[in-house]
């Protein structure tokens, strides 16, 4: 039987070619407008450590003052957040709590690197200033060597951690672990060439460009205050008149934020963690510090994520109107659905004369709506392979001052990469927009009574 | 076979109802070919898609080969339509797109019959109408005739205990509808009941029968061919 009506359907399809194909490009046009929107959401969505999803837990602590709260309320959707890192002082201070299995703290700093090698000339990377946990608690992979240890961090010890592009283009790619490269006047050795690594979006710092590649370089925390690196990030500071005359001043003053994560594998973990962190900013309050009342948060990587709102409201409009425009390609589909059905209802009148039943004929014309939702589909598919395609080549376009790290492309490949969930999710598409498409149209056809056309077919 | 007792069916629209057929009681015994005549909107299509469970009837009491069907479900229609009754029309109605096998296999899509037994049938079937050559043929690749033979071929196909016959002439040449006629006394002869609407009273006189509709009624009854024994009649 489903032979016979899979038969008819093809039949009734080549009967009307030009009608069947209006049907087919109105439903490709829609599912690939939201195929690639949603898409686009999916990478934008993805989790970049869904291993560690429940051990990961960024730290923010409230230490704005009353008036400057009210005044963040009109810039931003949540003001009830606090301030989404936390401030120099204030991480060394947790940093010491033995709680969490790993604990990190770190920044985002600009530096120059000389090459060893004759003729290369220095040149500005991103490099970040970590303490040793970085690594382990990220899960960072290496090519060659590996990180460093607490020790080298309090000394702090000239070593440093290369990115597999700097390795590259300070070393030609090879095994450079005990070589040493130059950032100012000191020569830091080389301990670790860390492998293809590229979490999106960048979830350990989402305040510089969320979607963009590690960094280059990795240097151990000590050398925050030896060689007074500034912060690529935020350097405002919470209290009017604070005193910011020397580095020192400046790193105490609640003018410098940074990162800060912690590895809380239990409950228990995170239970005496969160109670820690308020303990801490309850004993600050004697100092004149965090005045407004307790509004800490210490939340795993899918809250934080959601807190700085990394999908954004455009990838969300984008899907909104993609998602309109597939409601008026449905609707497209059903008038044609619904004209095409009944210019062939002599056909049904006569299949049910046949002693077809009313399912009997809404089955073969939902066989038919089912073949051109997929049909849809598959030129859909390919209109979205070709839209994902040049969503890529524009994003992927060089910008002033933009590095030749390969990597970026891949960044856009992640972005834009239509993988097997959202093949899924395109076929399923497919299926319900013919559906919703057809099913009136068919219900109507199976509804009327066989009679009427038999007479004048 | 057939037993239709004060039938009646009303088309209704907003502003008008018609009365398509009015207290109509016929009998039809098994084996016998009536003629069905009438002027255009007497009412004999509407007394042929009653009787061929087209139409639900809004009055009175049908009884098919036993049984009552004045309130069967849509689904139990079907199956009487499918497994006891087939139609022919004036206008051939085949599927335009089938092969002339595909056309006469389709009522047997809808019972649970082997694919040998549906092949024997068709084969059987087109053998019958003389169109076994013609079988890979689409309907517009045939001539009127052709078509109505292979028309015939699809409503014998199941074996069916009644054919209804809507004008089956009625696009045909003299010849031509002849040769339908001679098919339809050869399967009435087989015993099939035959049911057939007309404007021809020669096809008409060859029936066992002749009922003359007027206004949806029955208005006179002809009784014909002495030659061949007229089935037990009410």
């Amino acid at each position: 039987m489903f032979m016979h009506d899979l038969r008819l359907a093809l039949h009734s399809l080549k009967r009307n070619p030009v009608l069947s194909a209006l049907m087919v490009v109105a439903i490709a046009a829609g599912i690939a407008a939201s195929m690639i929107s949603i898409t686009v959401y999916h990478g934008r969505a993805g989790h970049p450590i869904w291993w560690k999803a429940d051990k990961l837990y960024a730290v923010a602590l409230d230490n704005r003052d009353p008036d400057s709260a009210n005044a963040f309320a009109r810039f931003t959707r949540h003001p009830e957040y606090p301030p989404l890192q936390v401030t120099y002082q204030d991480a060394k201070a947790l940093y010491r709590s033995d709680i969490p299995t790993r604990s990190v703290m770190m920044f985002r700093a600009n530096r120059v690197i000389a090459p060893e090698r004759d003729g290369e000339k220095p040149f500005a990377t991103a490099a970040r200033v970590t303490t040793a946990d970085f690594f382990a608690m990220f899960d960072v992979p290496f090519l060659y060597g590996g990180g460093w240890s607490r020790a080298d961090d309090e000394a702090p010890a000239p070593v440093i951690v290369l990115s597999k592009y700097a390795n590259q283009k300070l070393f030609g790619g090879v095994n450079s672990v005990g070589r040493s490269v130059t950032i100012g006047d000191t020569r830091f050795r080389i301990v670790g060439v860390i492998d293809a690594w590229m979490p999106q979006p960048r979830f350990y710092d989402l305040n510089n460009n969320t979607f963009d590649l590690p960094e280059n370089l990795f240097l151990p925390w000590g050398w925050t205050e030896a060689l007074q690196l500034s912060t690529a990030g935020n350097s405002n500071c919470v209290r009017a008149n604070a005193k910011v005359g020397s580095f020192k001043e400046l790193m105490t003053a609640d003018c410098v934020w940074l990162q800060f994560w912690a590895e809380l594998p239990s409950a228990d973990q995170r239970d005496r963690y969160r109670r820690f962190v308020d303990n801490y900013t309850t004993d600050q309050k004697r100092y004149g510090r965090f005045p407004r009342p307790l509004n800490n948060r210490v939340v795993d990587v899918d809250e934080w994520m959601k807190m700085y709102d990394v999908i954004g409201d455009e990838s969300r409009i984008q899907v909104a109107v993609a998602v309109m425009f597939l409601v008026v390609c449905i609707l497209n589909t059903f008038g044609l659905m619904l004209a095409k059905f009944l210019k062939a209802a002599p056909i049904s009148g006569l299949r049910r004369a046949l002693g077809a039943s009313r399912m009997d004929v809404v089955r073969q014309h939902l066989i038919e709506v089912v073949i051109v939702g997929l049909l849809g589909g598959a030129v859909g598919l390919v209109l979205t392979f070709m839209g994902l395609r040049a969503l890529r080549a524009l994003n992927s376009r060089p910008f002033p001052g933009m590095d030749d790290n390969p990597a970026r492309v891949a960044i856009q490949q992640s972005l834009t990469n239509l993988d097997f969930q959202m093949f899924a999710i395109a076929v399923a598409l497919s299926l319900l927009t013919g559906i919703l498409a057809g099913l009136y149209p068919a219900w109507r056809i199976g509804r009327l009574t066989p009679s009427t056309f038999l007479k004048t077919q | 076979m057939i037993e239709m007792q004060a039938v009646g069916k009303v088309f209704r629209t907003d502003v008008v109802q018609t009365h398509a057929l009015r207290n109509f009681d016929l009998k039809v015994a098994p084996g016998e070919f009536v003629a069905i005549t009438g002027h255009s909107g007497s009412g004999k299509t509407t007394f042929l898609n009653v009787a061929g469970l087209l139409e639900e009837l809004d009055s009175g009491r049908y009884i098919f080969d036993g049984q009552d069907v004045s309130k069967l479900t849509d689904n139990q229609r079907s199956r009487i339509r499918n497994e006891k009754i087939g139609f022919i029309f004036q206008g051939f109605n085949l599927i335009p797109d089938l092969d002339i096998y595909d056309n006469v296999e389709a009522p047997l899509h809808y019972r649970a019959m082997p694919a040998a037994e549906r092949k024997r049938r068709i084969l059987s079937s087109l053998e019958k109408v003389g169109l076994s050559s013609r079988m890979k043929h689409i309907p517009s690749q045939l001539s009127g005739g052709q078509q109505q033979r292979a028309a015939i071929a699809r409503a014998i196909s199941g074996e069916p205990r009644v054919i209804l016959a809507d004008e089956p002439t009625g696009n045909l040449d003299t010849m031509m509808s002849n040769q339908i006629m001679d098919l339809l006394l050869q399967i009435n002869a087989a015993g099939t009941t035959i049911l057939m609407v007309t404007h021809n009273p020669e096809l008409a006189q060859q029936a066992h029968r002749q009922v003359h509709i007027v206004d949806g009624r029955i208005d006179q009854i002809h009784h014909y061919n002495p030659l061949r024994p007229t089935p037990a009649v009410a």
